[in-house]
């Protein structure tokens, strides 16, 4: 037989015979894997990233039959709560997620920093800078080195060492990476990646009666507008005109023709023409703002909404986003990443969290119209996940989905009866809105189970649960009111953000962000007064055992049900930034809007009446978030910042040493 | 333009030439002048706290 193979093999026939089969091989192998990716032959590690997924909730809604993906996904395979960060706020989850490390090594303690030289507070992820030489000419302010927009998060991304080792990686949309770490792989920026404006969003209303809307409006401007013979003209506002002399702000006009028997509005915007009808959504509208003559311009898209056009003329414009066919920042990576997706799928927003959770706090849209937006989000991000599940052949595809936190955030309310913002008559109508959208994820999972197979490792993953957030607490004030805070004018108390009013000669201890608290350290902070050593030890001992007894006199609860230490719970070499204590607090406190910006009002507690009514920056171990897998975990309490480690070692990467986690396989 | 006279000492205007010079700027003024203006910025940059508020405003974590 070894002969007659031997002789097959010398054939000239025999060797055609060969080179046929050997194509025809070839085409099937393509042929297979260009059927959706449906089937690969090499191996995968998809990645799906559910903002805000409870395992409490969850777990109720497996049991209930209500989520038939995530369930037949924790019977075949795995589901544990998945440990947060600490704290567990969103800029610091996902960088826990994408270094492997925690805070000490990344350098993301808080959604705001402080500077111990100045105390000047700066956000912590993300840092712009304005061209350094600029040229006068007349009216014109030219910039001669450009400026820069820089990500603050230390240490290397994951995909960033799989590039190391030539395996391919596209990283939707994931927090804490705007601008994107620079990279080879296809990745696009999410959290953090503002509007034109620079805003993390800000919408825009036009209403002939503004005076029906409550006092100050945050995250959006309104525009008070007249109807004239049926017509309304109003401008869209873009960012500042940093090209002229005492940069006026730029503006597009547009025009509104209204017919309001049929409650139909045209809105022309430039070359652009949209039909709306009242309560419609109109498609993405390009709109450009001339900045230097026949030189540059800077393009943006919205989306308008009409909400109503008579009695009272009403308009919603979403906050006007960076084009992705032409970003002015750097959005992906390559920066071509971001058209490519224009091109195949058409406009999207590109904004960090779309969701406008600010015009419905504000009452500019009610909860079925935010309702309709976050479906308009979904939308797109599902055509997108299919785009990019079928054309995922290897390597690692990571997913975001922002719909369950956002909707979480503001329907925690009308679930929970305890809460100041229950309205028992909304809660009979959007009662089950979020148990809705954890079904839109369970049909989005569904999607991504049809392209598992044996050589796919799936991790379903979200960066921490929730709670109610019944009522704020002033920690600032606490610490005013027990010594460690000393103001220079009594009088003022509660008036100035920021410390403005704060005598550092005689302040021991001060509160910044959501959950940091700092000692006010002698050669750290600039006017510091505690010495490092046993002073400070002594202090953060007192601190630690007084605020873990505070009551809420009102409901009689603990407030703050652990304090952390940073020199214990974090490792690594980006420390400069870090609080020296994080407050943890308990199911139904966070930290007060006040307090979180420096501020001490008079009173201790608050009332959360917000729509803005569940939250997450507590104590992280009351609110995990969750994992699930089609392989099982060895490691039964997985942390997020095992993610990491375990997609590397996936693909059989050694670790990197500056990553604390481990592999949960 | 109104201009007014700074005292540096001696050690630090010796490093202020030999940088002005070795930066390509064309005068100590102009490294000085370009030197404040930066971390002005800096400074205004830093200081920009209604910009930060606005951003967490943004985010819809404050009201």
């Amino acid at each position: 037989m070894r002969a007659k193979g031997f002789s097959f093999l010398k054939s000239k026939r025999g060797l055609w015979l060969i080179g046929g089969l050997f194509i025809l091989l070839v085409a099937l192998v393509g042929l297979w894997s260009c059927q959706g990716g449906k089937g690969s032959l090499s191996k995968r590690v998809l990645v799906i990233g559910f903002d805000g997924m409870d395992p409490k909730i969850l777990t109720r809604l497996i049991e209930e039959g209500k989520v038939p993906s995530f369930e037949k996904l924790s019977k075949t395979g795995d589901f544990l709560p998945l440990s947060s960060s600490i704290p567990p706020q969103s800029p610091v989850a996902w960088a826990n997620f994408i270094t492997g490390m925690n805070p000490g090594g990344h350098g993301i303690f808080d959604f705001i920093h402080r500077e111990p030289e100045s105390y000047f507070p700066f956000l912590s992820t993300s840092r712009t800078e304005p061209p350094k030489r600029t040229l006068k000419l007349g009216g014109w302010v030219l910039p001669i080195s450009g400026g820069k927009v820089e990500l603050l998060r230390r240490g290397r991304a994951f995909w960033q060492v799989l590039e190391d080792y030539k395996i391919p990686a596209t990283i939707f949309r994931v927090p804490s990476n705007f601008p994107p770490a620079e990279s080879k792989q296809r990745t696009i920026s999410g959290m953090g990646t503002p509007d034109v404006l620079g805003t993390y969003g800000t919408f825009s209303f036009y209403t002939e009666r503004p005076q029906e809307l409550r006092g100050d409006i945050t995250g959006g401007a309104v525009y008070p507008v007249e109807v004239k013979e049926n017509v309304v003209k109003a401008q869209l506002v873009g960012p500042k005109n940093t090209f002229k002399k005492d940069n006026p702000t730029a503006v597009v006009d547009f025009t509104v023709y209204l017919d309001p028997e049929n409650r139909v509005a045209k809105i022309v915007v430039q070359d652009e023409e949209v039909i709306l009808k009242q309560g419609e959504w109109s498609r993405w509208v390009r709109v450009k703002f001339p900045m230097l003559p026949l030189l540059a311009s800077l393009r943006g898209i919205c989306r308008f909404y009409l909400k109503e056009t008579a009695p009272v003329f009403k308009l919603y414009v979403t906050p006007i986003n960076l084009d992705p066919a032409d970003p002015a920042m750097p959005i992906s990576t390559p920066r071509g990443y971001s058209k490519e997706l224009y091109r195949h799928l058409g406009s999207y927003y590109t904004q960090g969290m779309p969701e406008d959770t600010k015009a419905l706090d504000q009452g500019v849209l009610d909860d079925g119209e935010f309702l309709q937006q976050t479906e308009i989000v979904l939308e797109e991000r599902m055509r997108m996940f299919h785009y990019e599940l079928e054309r995922f052949r290897s390597g690692l595809l990571f997913f975001y989905f922002s719909t369950l936190d956002q909707g979480t955030h503001m329907f925690w309310r009308l679930m929970d009866p305890n809460h100041p913002s229950y309205d028992p008559q909304l809660a009979a109508k959007y009662g089950n809105v979020v148990e809705k959208l954890y079904q839109k994820m369970d049909e989005a999972l569904g999607v991504a189970l049809r392209y598992v197979d044996e050589n796919t490792t799936l991790i379903v993953m979200s960066d921490h649960g929730f709670a109610p957030f019944y009522r704020g607490f002033q920690l600032n004030t606490w610490l005013k009111e027990n010594g460690y805070v000393a103001l220079i004018d009594e009088w003022r108390q509660g008036e100035t953000e920021f410390f403005m009013n704060t005598d550092w000669n005689r302040t021991r201890a001060y509160a910044l962000g959501f959950n940091g608290l700092y000692i006010n350290q002698a050669g750290r902070e600039v006017y510091g007064i505690v010495s490092p050593g046993p002073e400070k030890e002594a202090l953060l001992e007192e601190l630690v055992e007084k605020l873990t007894r505070i009551r809420d006199p009102q409901r009689g609860i603990q407030v703050i049900s652990h304090i952390y230490r940073s020199d214990e719970v974090y490792q690594g070499e980006a420390m400069k930034y870090a609080p020296d204590l994080i407050i943890g607090y308990n199911w139904g406190y966070r930290a007060s809007n006040e307090t979180a910006l420096g501020m001490f009002p008079r009173q201790l507690f608050s009332d959360n009446t917000d729509k803005w009514s569940g939250d997450h920056c507590m104590d992280y171990v009351l609110i995990p978030g969750i994992i699930l897998s089609n392989k099982k975990m060895k490691y039964r309490q997985p942390a997020l910042f095992d993610l990491a480690p375990t997609i590397l070692t996936e693909f059989g990467i050694p670790l990197p040493k500056e990553m604390v986690g481990r592999s949960i396989f | 333009m109104s201009t007014a006279k700074i005292k540096l000492d001696k050690e630090l205007l010796s490093k202020v030439k030999k940088y002005a010079d070795l930066a390509g700027y064309s005068s100590v003024e102009e490294f000085i002048t370009h030197a404040l203006e930066k971390e002005i910025a800096k400074l205004e940059e830093s200081a920009s706290e209604e910009e930060i508020k606005k951003k967490l405003q943004g985010l819809g974590y404050i009201s």
